[in-house]
């Protein structure tokens, strides 16, 4: 049971780390979050299901075209509800205009694809059953694949050094001459692909199903708010002590107070450690 | 009258700027001959870091107009000043502290051709031996001074044909403030027109070409550095409303 | 029986009047009513039916118009607390858990229930970012469904349960609407009656200028959780009322689309307002109804009007009906202040000794903002303090008034050691302050922005204000010729009902005296007053603020215009580098050589 408890923990948890890793990626090109991002997980799944079960392509040719779509709805993010409130973000209309468009996401999926829970394709289909499931080490594999390849991105390319200005002093880096504007909308991209490759990850585990959007973006800004806005190591750990502290409350307490619990710790963390267990940014105010 | 130059490098007129409902600029006229070295002095609150960003295309201007090297600089943002050879160092040594030297100094080569790269930061570094020593540490590990050294090397990775410094010498000790303004004489010897904004009057002065007073958004003064009787003209500008 | 109920509705709507005093705020809104009173006599069983739905709503609406509209606070997700409510009735009628209890009973158990979530929902909105809180409702509507469903023993899970049965005369269709409609005009009589007191002015100067609202002395922490036991208890009542409306529920009645309408209501009406919700969730409530077609899609629309709304037409509803302010103003207004108003402005009750400063040090980042300073300013004296960029003047300002607290060294008032950090406590210790960049509400009016100051000068408490009793009135009508006298002294009075973000940046550094005055000051701290001001103005700020000091308030004043200074300032202090240069009066500062070379720049 405790093997169950562990893997299934992990397994959920890797899904929900990547989704903080897609919130903490978009507000580090922008210093805004977005309720796209569990939208992107929820399409993550949607595309795979679409792409490959119900259109019959290839799993890689899938998989490609899973994160084509998912680069496209983060750069609608940039272009329709980030760019034109970025001028006064004091005013906190990003939560609103990321909002709608999360709802629209929503809406059209819900309309065009279905609101009850669809098959997700095998990827492997090694393991059946058990805990050696793909379901239940796919996501872990893929948030430790897309980890590194964000080291290597951040610390090996300018392209990644320049991630890491906009994110430190926008303006310093604007001053220095930096295309900024291009950055965020390819981080905005690329968290389009990250949030995609949680919900494709994951697919085995939550389904082809419309109702991940809002689930995941509740779950997935957990772990931000635990290791603290724009911090992705925060993130992972978050997001993984986060799923494994879930399934264990399932297990004990049983699935209606698993949720309470997890809903209380999130309270919790944030009269405590307003800043996230690990620090991170909060801004001079006056 | 400015000193006769041929064909200014930077042509300022009416320039109005400022933030919001908040006017700034009421109109400033400047000019910076190539190789020129000039620097600009004024009050808090004149609006001389404004000019600077209105300059290099990080604020938006209301009327009037900046050229550069023969070119309107009108709605164009400070990547493309970049690329046309401005560089701007702004104030506050804002430099990437998580990230290492040479790496900031990459960054400021963003657009620089790849193969050149590592030979303009090299030589970028050559003019502070002290943080080339400390290329590979981070940013954070620097004291206020070699932050400052750094973030005037980033300027030059560009080999700007234009550089301007917002108070490269705030927060600075003497010592530093000289190795910092050594610079600025060095680089005119290449060619690079440099416009200072300094605090510090009588160090500026001693490296500059030419000066002009900002008191209000307004020019109140503009002066070749040789001129006699410059401090007493300066102290009227800045504490007199008459305007010297 | 509806006829009886109908005119209660009619004297709470008198009484709204009373509390505000406007036809043009109160005409409309019972005007609305007296239309919904009629809907059961015009029209069929169906249409009531909808019309009680949007009655409701605005149960809910209206009061979660406080949480979104006035405080700006993003709750998205209410649709748990409508849940709540509904399960929390209908458990206790049906007596699942207890013997059953009677509606009304319930409805009142279900309303504390719906206090105590509100508030816990509520709880990161205190400390964090709008952001958190969005998703901290939505993750409670997330799981309150998740329970609903899960819960089966109690809430008939999937099955669901009977929504609670009306007793007579509320049993049938026009007597359970009459009921709803009577709820629904209570809502909106008492928040109007908020949005006219100093708590809803407080709220909204939280949404929008929070900085102010600490130094003007409005305690965030327990406004906020009053407003959320408020809307947290009408909005279960709500949900109590909508569970006997569906005469069944199951978790699929309560979906987040729900919540999309809730707070969707109250932005396409517009932040600020009453009529503008009301008519959002009348619309929205009724939208579906008349674009049958189109009910697959309602969300989506929805949210579509709300990007809309967001980028393009910020005003909503409201700012559409705002006719008042399309009136063109003069450009290029002269502010002329009317320094003898000021002794009216200015009680004499106050402390008479200084604030003093002693060795106070502030780093950040480790660098020392303030290093070791060392300052009094007295009573009916104005202080100058100057000194270049980055030299820790706005700093002391903000240690002063308490938003940082120093590492080392103490700030006394009257001898009395000032707490420090603690900002929301100095308007009451008598100290007031404006801001380098002025912190205004900008939709509300001039004269509503001046009020705010006057905050802690207000006597009664959230509950008389709600049901608009003796002292609120009282309150109101002195702060607000209170507020007048302060714009007339600073020659602002022809524009007090003119919104505040209309007005020229010179009148804004004027309104901001006027409200630091509101609070009676003892001391106040100016930030740069005369930035962006013309030479004339300047002028007659210096006569006006020489005309506070003679009234015995202490001024300080930060300031880069030397001529400023100097020419009105009892002392001067100047700063470099985080500590003081040089102290004296402006003549020795003048001729002061260090001071010169600093200014200068030597």
């Amino acid at each position: 049971m405790l093997a169950s408890i562990i893997a299934s923990g992990l397994a959920v948890g890797a899904v929900y780390a990547l989704i903080g890793v897609t919130y903490n990626t978009m507000f580090s090109a922008s210093r805004v979050m977005s309720f796209t991002a569990g939208q992107l997980g929820m399409l993550g799944g949607v595309f795979g299901s679409l792409f490959v079960l119900r259109l019959g392509l290839p799993l890689v040719v899938g998989l490609v075209l899973m994160l084509v779509c998912c680069a496209i709805v983060g750069l609608i993010t940039e272009f329709i509800a980030v760019r034109p409130v970025l001028k006064s973000l004091d005013q906190h209309l990003y939560v609103l205009s990321t909002l709608a468009l999360a709802l629209m996401i929503q809406q059209v999926v819900a309309v065009e694809w279905s609101t009850e829970p669809q098959a997700f394709p095998r990827v492997f289909g090694t393991g059946a059953g058990g805990i050696l499931d793909e379901k239940f080490w796919l996501p872990v594999l893929t948030c430790a694949v897309t980890i590194c390849a964000l080291e290597l991105l951040y610390r090996r390319t300018l392209t990644g050094l320049s991630f890491l200005a906009i994110a430190e002093d926008n303006f310093a880096a604007r001053a220095l001459g930096l295309p900024e504007r291009n950055l965020r909308m390819a981080s905005y991209a690329l968290a389009g692909m990250i949030g995609g490759l949680a919900g494709f990850s994951g697919g085995q585990l939550l389904l082809a199903f419309v109702a991940n959007g809002p689930l995941l973006n509740f779950y997935g800004f957990v772990p931000v708010a635990l290791g603290g806005l724009g911090n992705n190591r925060g993130a992972i750990v978050g997001g993984f002590a986060l799923g494994l502290f879930q399934q264990a409350a399932n297990f004990l307490v049983g699935g209606i107070f698993s949720s309470v619990a997890v809903f209380m710790l999130f309270i919790a963390v944030l009269l405590a450690a307003p800043r996230g267990l690990f620090g991170g940014h909060l801004a001079r105010r006056v | 009258m400015p000193i006769s130059v041929a064909e200014p490098l930077l042509d300022i007129h009416g320039l109005e700027a400022g933030y919001g409902k908040i006017a700034v600029l009421h109109g400033v006229d400047m000019t910076i001959g190539a190789g020129e070295v000039v620097t600009l002095l004024g009050p808090n609150g004149a609006g001389k870091t404004t000019l600077l960003r209105a300059i290099s295309g990080l604020l938006p201007w209301n009327a009037g107009g900046v050229a550069f090297a023969g070119l309107n600089l009108a709605g164009i943002g400070p990547r493309e000043t970049a690329r046309r050879g401005l560089a701007h160092v702004i104030e506050g040594h804002r430099i990437f502290t998580n990230q290492t030297v040479t790496d900031n100094l990459l960054l400021a080569g963003y657009d620089v051709p790849r193969a050149e790269r590592d030979a303009r930061v090299d030589e970028a570094l050559s003019y502070f031996p002290e943080i080339a020593a400390k290329r590979y540490d981070r940013g954070s590990t620097l004291s206020g001074g070699q932050q400052q050294m750094l973030a005037v090397a980033q300027g030059l990775v560009r080999q700007p044909k234009l550089l301007m410094l917002d108070e490269p010498s705030a927060g600075l000790s003497p010592v530093l403030v000289d190795r910092v303004l050594a610079v600025v004489t060095k680089l005119q010897k290449t060619g690079t027109a440099v416009l200072l904004v300094e605090q510090l009057i009588e160090k500026a002065l001693a490296v500059a070409n030419r000066v002009y007073a900002l008191a209000q958004g307004k020019i109140v003064l503009q002066a070749s550095t040789d001129e006699a009787d410059l401090p007493r003209r300066l102290e009227h500008a800045y504490f007199g409303s008459e305007a010297a | 029986m509806a006829i009886s109920s109908e005119s209660a509705a009619g004297t709470m709507q008198e009484k709204s009047l009373a509390g505000t005093g406007s036809w043009m705020f109160s005409g409309p809104l019972i005007m609305i009513f007296c239309l919904a009173a009629l809907v059961p006599f015009v029209t069929n069983d169906y249409w009531v039916l909808i019309a009680t739905r949007a009655a409701i709503y605005w149960v809910l609406v209206g009061a979660l118009n406080l949480v979104i509209g006035f405080a700006g606070q993003l709750a998205i997700g209410y649709v748990a607390l409508l849940t709540l409510g509904a399960y929390t009735t209908s458990v206790l009628v049906a007596g699942n858990v207890s013997p059953p209890v009677p509606v009304f009973g319930a409805l009142a158990i279900a309303g504390v229930a719906g206090a105590i979530f509100g508030v816990i929902v509520g709880l990161p909105a205190l400390r964090l970012r709008t952001f958190y809180f969005a998703i901290s409702t939505l993750g409670f509507a997330t799981i309150i469904t998740q329970i609903a469903l899960a819960w089966q023993s109690v809430t008939g899970g999937g099955i669901g349960l009977p929504g609670p049965e009306m007793p007579a005369p509320f049993h049938t269709h026009a007597g359970f609407y009459f009921l709803c409609l009577t709820a629904a005009g209570l809502i909106t009589w008492m928040t109007a009656n908020i949005a006219h007191s100093r708590f809803g002015r407080g709220l909204i100067a939280v949404r929008d200028a929070d900085v102010a609202a600490e130094a003007t002395g409005i305690r965030k922490a327990r406004l906020l959780m009053t407003i959320f036991v408020f809307t947290g208890a009408s909005a279960a009542i709500a949900g109590g009322l909508f569970a006997a409306l569906q005469t069944y529920i199951t978790p699929d009645a309560f979906t987040f689309d729900l919540s999309v309408l809730f707070f969707i209501s109250v932005l396409i009406g517009g932040r600020g307002s009453i009529l503008g919700p009301l008519l959002g969730t009348v619309i929205l409530t009724l939208l579906p109804e008349f674009a049958a077609p189109l009910a697959a899609w309602s969300t989506f629309l929805y949210a579509v009007l709300l990007l809309v709304i967001v980028l393009v037409a910020p005003g909503g509803i409201a700012a559409l009906l705002d006719f008042g302010n399309r009136r063109v103003l003069r450009a290029n207004r002269t502010i002329v202040p009317k320094a003898a108003l000021v002794g009216h402005l200015l009680a004499t009750d106050k402390a008479k000794s200084g604030i003093a400063l002693r060795g106070v040090v502030l780093s950040f980042l480790g660098v020392r903002a303030i290093d070791g300073v060392d300052l009094d300013v007295e009573a009916g004296k104005i202080h100058g303090l100057i000194g270049p960029n980055g030299s820790g003047k706005t700093t002391i300002l903000n240690v002063i008034s308490g938003f940082y607290g120093p590492e080392a060294g103490s700030i006394a008032l009257g001898g009395e050691a000032l707490k420090p950090g603690d900002s929301e406590s100095r308007a009451s210790q008598g100290i007031a302050r404006t801001f380098q960049t002025p912190r205004i509400v900008g939709e509300a009016s001039v004269l509503q922005n001046v009020m705010i100051g006057g905050t802690i000068r207000g006597q009664s408490t959230f509950v008389e204000s709600l049901f608009c009793l003796p002292r609120h009135r009282g309150d109101e009508r002195t702060l607000r010729s209170e507020a007048m006298t302060a714009l007339s002294a600073v020659g602002l009075e022809s524009l007090a009902d003119i919104r505040a973000d209309r007005l020229q940046h010179s009148e804004l550094r004027f309104m901001e005296i006027a409200r630091a005055c509101m609070a009676r000051p003892a001391f106040i701290l100016l930030d740069e007053p005369a930035a962006g001001l013309s030479a004339d103005e300047i002028l007659r700020l210096g006569q006006f603020l020489k005309a506070i000091s003679r009234q015995g308030t202490g001024v300080l004043l930060v300031e880069h215009h030397a001529d400023l200074i100097f020419d009105i300032c009892d002392y001067v202090t100047v700063l470099n580098l985080g500590r003081v240069l040089a102290q004296g009066t402006p003549a020795e500062i003048r001729v002061h050589k260090e001071v010169i070379s600093a200014y200068l720049g030597g």
